[in-house]
């Protein structure tokens, strides 16, 4: 799987580099900054890119800029966007476009390598990889408004896991259920939420993200 | 004529008789009133107003009965005058702190704002102004409808009664006049009772183009009047002034002159208040503000000025007598005092004159000679112009006319006259401004110390001691690869975890250093993530063409999401507006609430920490907040804006 790599400080850059090949990806491109990103992502078109948000030489939001600019370009074009923070905002203009293939996360995450790595496969394989504090602040602004309130605990804690973009066997993993159990849940809440049920993973996730940003 | 048609008459002359006494007792009501408004609109002796306007009403409500009763004239209009007056203003209600507020102003006992509330209440009230109508016009009139019939009766009775022997037409003539007032007298009273209705009467009309003018010039007159009542006033005060410089500088009795100074102040402020109401000339208060007692020095005295003071009492007395005798607006209050009474004074007096002379003096005692009311002129002071007499009405309008109109022209003159002396001196101006400076310099250094206190104890507690934690496990770790790797693994898992733990406190920290969107995407932006992350429903609307300085962002960012914070935790908001703007130089943000309200700026710290945060850019934050809300607070800040910054993409 062929990876674009764009991170302005060389030690997370080089560390990064070296998970990946370590798990098997192959980094076609590291860059440092956002018009070299931009460059990369339309020259070489990789499976996936791994960007931080921050880049220079504006030290802004460049690398956001240029995946966004590139997905305009590219439609669908797999992006995973690191930070050092996460904000509703960058989350709601990645989501924006309805098409699948984003990647939000805190660059904590990164301490868990195999997470990390699936996070990094299932945006590459068109699907959503959310950090949980989005999905939690979401929540929280949601959760006030009467279909949210109505959800159970187990059916909240499969709308949070859903909505960070898993699958069901990877919530059953998670919240140790069987598949069908979760099954169960994933239909009981898209009947409270009134969402129409889908079996594709990567819509459900969209209907469920979109669902959640109305309610703000 | 029936019995029924002659006890009608006769009911309708008593009413008459009645009427008739009314107006005079209309007449008293309305020498009572000048008693009082002459003293209260002419010198500021307001507390006098409402009485006569109060006991007047006694008077007007009980002709509005007496309208309604012996309704035998079977004109359908026999019904009691509804009231026309405004309903009486409740007691004024305390705030959560037990004070009372009307207008711009708390009040801590309750009776000042009731009487304002009084005040407001008679003086608004256009009733009040018809009422004094009709008790100017009901002596002439009123007596006159009332009256006739009752004059013609009895006029009529005793020119029969004394000239029977002489004339033998003395009877039927005397007779005659008696039953034409009985005849007239129900059609008089019919006409009475319209007149008392058209002053008296509840009324929806709209005022006509007459009414307004008339009032405008009433009101300019009245203006003219006050203000020449405080010019006179200054009089006292001046010559308070001179004796108390008098006594300082000739004498050596310091002791007077600072109270006197202080206490003559409310005549100058209350006349660059009227500057500013009434002539359109804003004049700013000039006074220094008063300064603090410095610190007591090493060898245990205070220092003011070159002197040193034993006792911080006396610190204190010296440091007032500099403060007051020291400001330059104390010694121009006293030129003003001195001065308004001779340039305000005949200023405002010549076209009150022109037009009291005018009409009170030329036109209308001419009038009265026409009618035969007085058969000679006496002096040349009444009624003519140079000896001629023919002249006196129209040059008398003539001089009315050219007062009223220079009336406008001489209010503004007032004002421009005021703020020649009584304005803030470019010095002073400065000298304020100087303070401000000091004061505000002061707050922001304090509070950037504050702020690096905090994060330095932030990192010292916080990453700083866990990266020292990380380092002791890593070593541990080491020293026990090779012995037991199970445990290894486990302090592994336990340092990665803190790693993690000190990223999130960072990261805490640095959202409260600078936020990191504020960073990247500037203020519209930044606070379009902080609505995002408020709980509650949060719109935010931005008319920015381009960005503040970063450390106005900044500030900005901070008071708004302080706003936020406020509007969530302590109105229980359910919806938010947030508004960016910028016009005139300013930066302008608008936050508003639809929650309890009830907030103020003396007892929220928060707000109070925004004021002076903005206070260092000369930023202003005003604050509405009234219990039950809504709350809309407006942060002003002065600042140039940048050109928006260019897409990369």
């Amino acid at each position: 799987m062929r990876v674009v790599l764009a991170e302005d400080l060389y030690l997370l850059r080089d560390g990064l580099s070296r998970m990946l090949t370590a798990h098997g990806f192959d980094v076609v491109a590291a860059v440092e900054t956002g018009p070299e990103l931009l460059a990369a992502l339309l020259e070489l078109r990789p499976d996936v890119a791994v960007v931080d948000v921050r880049l220079p030489p504006t030290q802004t939001d460049e690398g956001l800029q240029a995946a966004l600019a590139a997905r305009r370009e590219v439609p669908g074009l797999p992006v995973l966007v690191l930070s050092q923070h996460v904000e509703q905002l960058y989350a709601r203009e990645l989501l924006a476009d309805g098409t699948g293939g984003v990647g939000y996360l805190l660059k904590d995450r990164v301490f868990n390598a195999e997470q990390f790595v699936d996070a990094v496969r299932r945006v590459a394989g068109g699907g959503m990889a959310m950090d949980p504090d989005v999905i939690a602040k979401l929540l929280a602004r949601s959760s006030r408004d009467a279909p949210v309130a109505r959800l159970t605990s187990r059916e909240r804690e499969v709308l949070e896991l859903m909505a960070e973009g898993r699958s069901n066997s990877a919530i059953g993993q998670r919240l140790f259920l069987s598949e069908s159990a979760v099954g169960k849940h994933t239909a009981s809440i898209f009947g409270k939420l009134d969402l129409s049920p889908s079996d594709d993973d990567n819509r459900r996730v969209l209907a469920v993200l979109a669902y959640l940003q109305r309610q703000g | 004529m029936t019995t029924r048609a002659v006890r009608a008459a006769g009911l309708a002359l008593l009413h008459g008789v009645a009427l008739a006494g009314l107006g005079l007792a209309g007449a008293v009501s309305l020498l009572v009133h000048l008693a009082f408004f002459v003293p209260g609109f002419g010198l500021g002796l307001i507390f006098l107003l409402p009485l006569p306007i109060l006991a007047g009403r006694h008077l007007t409500n009980l002709v509005r009965r007496l309208a309604g009763d012996g309704s035998g004239s079977g004109d359908g209009s026999g019904m009691p005058l509804g009231s026309p007056y405004r309903p009486r203003p409740g007691p004024p209600q305390p705030e959560a702190d037990g004070r009372y507020p009307h207008d711009n102003r708390l009040y801590r006992r309750p009776w000042v704002p009731a009487f304002l509330r009084l005040m407001d209440w008679l003086l608004g009230d256009p009733a009040s102004y018809r009422d004094l109508g009709w008790m100017i016009t009901t002596p002439l009139v009123g007596t006159l409808l009332g009256g006739l019939p009752v004059a013609l009766v009895a006029a009529g009775g005793w020119y029969a009664a004394s000239n029977a022997s002489r004339h033998w037409w003395a009877v039927p003539a005397g007779l005659a006049a008696a039953v034409a007032g009985l005849a007239v007298a129900p059609w008089l009273r019919t006409l009475h009772l319209r007149w008392t209705r058209w002053w008296l009467g509840p009324t929806q009309r709209q005022p006509g183009r007459l009414r307004v003018w008339y009032a405008h010039q009433l009101l300019l007159l009245l203006r003219l009047l006050s203000l020449l009542g405080l010019s006179l006033a200054a009089l006292p005060l001046a010559a308070l002034s001179a004796v108390a410089l008098l006594l300082t500088y000739g004498v050596g009795i310091v002791v007077v002159l600072p109270p006197v100074i202080q206490n003559i102040r409310w005549l100058p402020e209350l006349r660059r208040r009227l500057a500013g109401q009434w002539s359109g000339v804003t004049v700013d208060s000039p006074y220094l503000p008063r300064p603090e007692v410095p610190q007591r020095r090493p060898d245990g005295r205070y220092q003011v000025g070159n002197h040193l003071y034993q006792t911080e009492r006396w610190a204190a007395y010296g440091l007032r007598l500099r403060w007051l005798t020291r400001d330059r607006a104390s010694w121009r209050d006293f030129g003003w005092l001195l001065l308004d009474p001779v340039v305000g004074g005949l200023s405002l007096a010549a076209p009150l004159g022109a037009i009291g002379y005018g009409i009170f003096g030329l036109a209308m005692p001419r009038l009265w000679m026409l009618v035969g009311l007085r058969a000679d002129g006496g002096t040349d002071w009444y009624g003519s112009v140079a000896g001629s007499d023919a002249a006196a009405i129209p040059v008398g309008l003539a001089l009315a006319a050219l007062g009223l109109l220079a009336a406008p022209a001489v209010l503004r003159f007032n004002g421009r006259w005021a703020a020649l002396l009584l304005a803030p001196t470019a010095k002073s101006r400065l000298a304020l401004r100087v303070q401000r400076l000091t004061e505000t310099r002061a707050d922001a250094t304090e509070s950037q110390a504050a702020e690096l206190r905090r994060i330095e104890r932030d990192l010292h507690d916080g990453a700083q001691a866990r990266l020292v934690a990380m380092g002791i496990n890593l070593g541990n770790v080491e020293y026990l690869l090779d012995r037991d790797p199970q445990a290894a693994r486990a302090l592994l898992a336990e340092a990665r975890q803190a790693s993690a733990k000190a990223l999130t406190e960072l990261r805490d920290l640095v959202r409260g250093i600078h936020p990191p969107v504020l960073a990247e995407r500037g203020l519209a932006d930044a606070v379009r993530a902080l609505a995002l992350d408020t709980t509650v429903r949060t719109e935010v609307t931005v008319e920015l063409p381009g960005r503040p300085e970063p450390p106005i962002e900044s500030a900005a960012y901070f008071a708004v999401s302080e706003l936020l914070t406020n509007a969530v935790k302590h109105a229980r908001a359910a919806r938010i507006t947030v508004h960016l703007g910028y016009a005139d130089g300013r930066l302008r943000i608008v936050v508003a609430d639809d929650g309890r309200g009830g907030a103020d700026e003396a007892r929220g710290s928060g707000l109070h920490g925004i004021s002076r945060r903005l206070g260092t850019f000369d930023g202003v934050v005003d604050l509405s907040s009234p219990p039950g809300g809504p709350t809309t607070v407006i942060l002003e800040v002065p600042c140039a804006l940048s050109s928006p910054r260019t897409s990369i993409s």
